[in-house]
């Protein structure tokens, strides 16, 4: 199908974007792998669309104060393809690595894909696991937000009307950090079932430091603290991994729909949660 | 599709099932609501407008309410189409009186059809979650006014 009729603005400037949005009716174009189609079935039909791909301020991966920018309008294809990002972020190039097809990739963007705030989106999980960081411009200047913050429910996040996603920050990682993004794929969509992303540090042969991150199994992505308590301080044996693993769904309200019911959910989000630990364990020095 | 859930409301028992039936209330409740009028016993018309995401829709439909039993539970039976497709649902609202107020649980069946339902299939019970957790969050917040 073809889409309603729309204005189309394509500002060079942040501020320029900004001032487009301010009525609050504009809908901001990134990558447009989400807004296009629903535009094309006209399940959605904003009046005037702004398309971010000229302005400037929102591309580029950059290294500084032990943090690793990514600007919001990179594709994920750039993500998973950075130097950088592979070697200092290697969980995040990873997860990019997984998400949709390549023609997916190469289009959608970071921004986007955080601003859309899918339940089932791949990047949540790395970006919960990350304790990640959203930079945010709108009218009253720039805010930094932990994407726990972020990320609030099915498809809402503490963006406000009138503001833009101009970047995402993760930490650089120490040397000897163990990751591994593990996910069970919705084979039409590529959009996971469940995905668990999981870092892992260890002193002296024990788990000194763990974050798992979760996402489709709940109404957002989330990190399963219950789990990282209780691998911290053990060797991360078979059986400390199983028994860390059987929690990651405690607490949760699973999503249930034709591909997998939520008893089923969150079955699948320990097996590959535990999978996803021994990966990330067996990674780490 | 099966949705159920529990949710509390800081409200005595009587009131919460007051509340819950008064068309005053729920119009501003209900997520999206732009109007609610009555068009019989226990009968309304519904217009709402649903946003979410990059989604937004109109929606055109009846709320209708039967099987009352006085403080302890009702039928909802709710039908709305619009451009984007039709749902259609029913569900039974169970009170019951705790410390904190009172709990309403409720368990129903919810069909959803057309192009939304064609294309956002493994959306659904995400959606109709938020909805009802968004309805409990403003009836929280109408309840202490």
């Amino acid at each position: 199908m073809i889409a309603q009729d729309f204005n189309y603005s394509t500002p060079a400037t942040i501020e320029e974007a900004l001032g487009l949005i301010s009525g609050g009716e504009a809908k901001l174009l990134a990558g447009g792998m989400s807004l296009i189609p629903l535009m094309k079935l006209r399940l959605a039909a904003p009046g005037h669309v702004v398309d971010l791909s000229r302005v400037a301020g929102l591309s580029g991966i950059s290294e500084a104060g032990g943090a690793i920018r990514v600007g919001a309008m990179m594709t994920h294809y750039e993500v998973e393809s950075s130097a950088l990002v592979r070697a200092r972020c290697t969980l995040l190039a990873e997860t990019a690595a997984m998400i949709g097809d390549v023609q997916v990739r190469n289009r959608g963007t970071m921004g986007g894909a955080v601003a859309h705030a899918d339940p089932s989106a791949d990047y949540p999980a790395a970006l919960q696991a990350l304790e990640a960081r959203v930079t945010i411009a709108g009218a009253a200047g720039t805010r930094v937000v932990s994407v726990d913050e972020f990320f609030v429910d099915t498809f809402t996040t503490g963006l406000e009307p009138g503001e833009i996603i101009t970047g995402i920050e993760v930490p650089v990682e120490p040397e000897g950090t163990g990751v591994s993004y593990q996910k069970m794929l919705q084979p039409a969509s590529g959009f996971a079932i469940v995905g668990v992303a999981v870092r892992i540090r260890k002193e002296g042969g024990v788990i000194s430091f763990a974050r798992v991150g979760v996402t489709g199994l709940g109404s957002r992505a989330y990190r399963a603290a219950g789990v990282e308590e209780r691998l911290a301080g053990t060797a991360g044996s078979a059986s400390d991994i199983a028994n860390a693993a059987a929690v990651i769904a405690d607490g949760i309200d699973a999503n249930s729909d034709i591909h997998a019911s939520a008893a089923y959910r969150a079955q699948m989000a320990r097996v590959f949660g535990a999978r996803a630990i021994q990966a990330a364990v067996n990674r780490a020095a | 599709m099966k949705i159920s859930g529990s949710h509390t409301v800081a409200l005595g028992k009587e009131r919460a099932y007051e509340v819950l039936q008064d068309p005053a209330i729920l119009a501003r409740c209900i997520p999206g609501c732009e109007s609610l009028d009555r068009i019989g016993d226990d009968e309304y018309q519904m217009r709402m407008k649903m946003v979410l995401a990059a989604v937004s829709g109109q929606f055109a439909g009846k709320v209708r309410i039967a099987d009352q039993s006085p403080c302890d539970s009702f039928r909802l039976i709710v039908e709305g189409s619009g451009k984007a497709g039709f749902m259609k649902g029913e569900g039974l609202l169970r009170l019951s009186g705790i410390e904190e107020g009172t709990q309403v649980d409720f368990d129903g069946d919810v069909q959803v059809g057309g192009t939304i339902a064609s294309v956002g299939q493994r959306l659904i019970d995400a959606t109709a979650k938020l909805m009802i957790k968004r309805f409990f969050a403003k009836l929280a917040d109408s309840a202490v006014e």
